[in-house]
């Protein structure tokens, strides 16, 4: 997109998207989870049988992570526990993180960085729930967190965030701009926490292939170069859905993988190997919550 | 290609210096985009451009700065900017 269309969308109020945000929020809040939990598998279903693209890719990744190979059970499984998900991005983003069961892992040293008031790159990848995280995050007053994320998304993102709970502030970065990497390290320099999804690349990212669950896979060397250039910890981040009302946050700290090399992206290729290499192992302890319905190892 | 100030040379340099490129500083065309097509350069990189020339210059580029898509544009916006702020 150019800039000037850029300029013209962010200057509209979106005003369509929002109202039907705004109704859909509205059932799902009234209903409750409980009855809001009983069309997920039959929108599960839905999609294993019209979302010809997304289907092959879950199939494809499922053989990949499975130990046997998946039949369309095992799609529909992958499909309804995407759904679950996002249904309970609702009941997150409306502050309602005590109904959930969320077993924290590894917090006290994020939090420690935090406390001596440097700022933390979290990286994260499209596996799980995003939002258990920033959940468990606002639950300490005053931990700033910046996200970055794609204008499109950020859009679509911020008219949730108005329909469910006005209150909310999200400080967003968008990515895919000249600048997005300057914001970024202004944000971290000030000592706020920034977030990345460090599984998908920026448009014109370099990648780096490499072996993920038995075959090369491409990830974006970007989120690791920040990491590495800018000097400051680096902590990945998992929000895993264990099923019922179960979730699971892991931090794990991973600056010391950053490596000794001279150059940054050489640092950089260090970390994402051991980004892959986190990422690969919560993906064969929790198959269902990779959430990428696209061919990644294209 | 459009002729090149000394500040636009040098600053082609550090470009060049500091993110390992294999183009000659001098063959850069100072009015060809940085960032995406032109020299190809992703938002990770402008960031290693800010960061030296803030660096060598003395000069501190704002993140928040309005402007700031209009002054990585370009060699010739950035090599104007960095002689405005050196000015003031």
């Amino acid at each position: 997109m150019s800039d000037a269309g850029l300029q013209s969308w962010r200057s509209q109020p979106e005003r369509g998207v929002a109202w039907v945000m705004r109704a859909c929020v509205v059932v799902a809040l009234t209903a409750g989870r409980g009855v809001m939990r009983l069309f997920v598998p039959l929108i599960a279903l839905y999609f294993t049988v019209a979302a010809g693209s997304a289907r092959r890719a879950s199939r494809a990744y499922l053989a990949r992570v499975l130990p046997r190979p998946p039949g369309l059970f095992d799609v529909w499984r992958h499909f309804a526990t995407f759904g679950a998900v996002i249904l309970d991005r609702v009941y997150l983003l409306n502050d309602e993180l005590k109904r959930f069961d969320v077993a924290i892992h590894g917090e006290e040293s994020v939090l420690d960085v935090g406390r001596r008031g440097k700022g933390c790159l979290l990286l994260g990848a499209h596996f799980g729930s995003f939002e258990i995280l920033r959940a468990a995050g606002r639950r300490h007053a005053g931990l700033r967190v910046s996200l970055g994320m794609f204008e499109e998304n950020a859009r679509k993102i911020s008219a949730a965030l108005t329909a469910i709970n006005p209150g909310l502030n999200m400080d967003v970065i968008a990515l895919g701009r000249a600048d997005s990497m300057t914001r970024i390290e202004q944000r971290l320099r000030e000592g706020a926490f920034v977030g990345l999804l460090a599984d998908r690349g920026l448009t014109n990212d370099r990648l780096r292939r490499r072996a993920f669950l038995g075959a090369e896979a491409g990830f974006p060397l970007g989120p690791f170069r920040v990491a590495s250039m800018l000097d400051v910890p680096v902590v990945f981040m998992f929000g895993i859905y264990r099923g019922g009302r179960r979730y699971e946050v892991l931090f794990e700290t991973a600056t010391e993988h950053l490596g000794a090399d001279a150059s940054h992206s050489a640092r950089g290729a260090r970390l994402l190997d051991h980004y892959a290499e986190r990422l690969e192992f919560h993906c064969r302890d929790a198959p269902f919550n990779w959430f990428n319905f696209y061919d990644f190892w294209r | 290609m459009a002729a090149k100030t000394e500040t636009e040379l040098n600053l082609a340099q550090l470009i060049v210096e500091t993110l390992n490129l294999e183009v000659d500083p001098a063959s850069i065309d100072p009015e060809d985009r940085l960032y995406g097509e032109g020299l190809g350069l992703d938002s990770i990189d402008m960031l290693e451009i800010a960061l030296a020339v803030s660096k060598s210059y003395g000069v501190e580029l704002r993140a928040d700065d309005e402007n700031n898509t209009k002054i990585f544009h370009s060699l010739r916006s950035l090599a104007r900017h960095v002689q405005i702020l050196r000015a003031a």
